[in-house]
């Protein structure tokens, strides 16, 4: 994903820094709101700072997605109150996960993929990240994977949405 | 449907690619894992002790000593429950028949867990 050059000459005047502090911002606001609203199932949530990620991977590029996403992990989770806790590392592991299966997808031709495929990309990696981690070290029995489908189902669901709500930003 | 994704321009040819690729997932897990096959050992673990297998093919009645007192197992067409405990709130009485594979019923106070298993398990401890 390469920078358009209007992008590129921003970027220069505002400074890229100010930027990636600027999209960490709106995604760490978003992530706290998530914290306080109830979620009907334990460990299933929107992910609505995804939407600031997906926005940033075709804004900018997958390393400015990656900044934004791992500081709004580390500084969320340190206002939250939950830094280094098995929250924090749930998270942390679901977005390298998910910022990994973006690496590996970048390159699909932006004629037939729209950032829905992108958001439903983002969050299977959240959830298969996360997973992985529960799993081997905080509940480690294989009971667990019942829950798989609950947690596949949400994140299709809400990789569509979130896919979905970044196409209709970039638009305007 | 061509016409369809024009009209609505809501998603992209790949994104329905990418829904049904997703969907077919979900629909293997949930042929996987959302039911437990039914398990047909039983695994009694007491506070260091080895663990004692069962087969669930059985009628029977364990006594098992624990913390606080003897605790009983009934085992009966296949399932088993905690029919007696010396534990004061009884929640694993509560819990009532397991039959399933992972399914456990664990009682605290008297340091007693019971789960069924499918007859392979290929470690009996992890440690890290």
């Amino acid at each position: 994903m390469e920078m358009s050059p209007l992008t590129q000459s921003i970027t220069k005047i505002i400074g890229y820094d100010h930027i990636i502090a600027k999209l960490s911002a709106i995604a760490i606001v978003l992530s706290i709101i998530e914290f306080f609203l109830p979620s009907p199932i334990p460990g299933i949530k929107p992910g609505i700072a995804n939407i600031i990620i997906l926005y940033t991977l075709v804004k900018f590029d997958l390393k400015t997605a990656a900044w934004v996403s791992l500081l709004r992990v580390f500084i969320s989770s340190i206002l939250v109150g939950s830094f280094l806790s098995p929250t924090f590392f749930l998270s942390l592991f679901g977005a390298v996960i998910s910022l990994a299966f973006l690496f590996l997808f970048q390159k699909l031709p932006k004629k037939y993929f729209s950032l829905i495929s992108f958001g439903i990309i983002a969050s299977f990696g959240h959830i298969i990240g996360q997973f992985f981690i529960a799993r081997l070290w905080i509940i480690p029995h294989d009971s667990i994977f019942n829950l798989l489908p609950f947690f596949f189902i949400s994140a299709l669901i809400f990789g569509i949405l979130s896919g979905y709500l970044a196409n209709t930003i970039l638009k305007h | 449907m061509k016409k369809l994704l024009q009209r609505t321009k809501l998603f992209k040819i790949g994104d329905i690619l990418f829904i049904i690729l997703f969907t077919c997932l979900i629909i293997f897990s949930i042929s996987n894992y959302w039911d437990a096959p039914v398990g047909q050992y039983l695994k009694i673990e007491k506070n260091n002790d080895e663990p004692k297998i069962l087969s669930l093919n059985q009628n029977s009645n364990e006594k098992i000593s624990g913390l606080l007192g003897d605790s009983e197992i009934n085992i009966s067409e296949g399932k088993a429950r905690f029919s007696k405990s010396p534990c004061t709130k009884k929640y694993c009485i509560h819990q009532g028949w397991v039959n399933k594979v992972n399914q456990t019923v664990v009682c605290l106070p008297n340091q007693i867990s019971i789960s069924i298993t499918d007859g392979n398990e290929p470690f009996d401890s992890v440690n890290y």
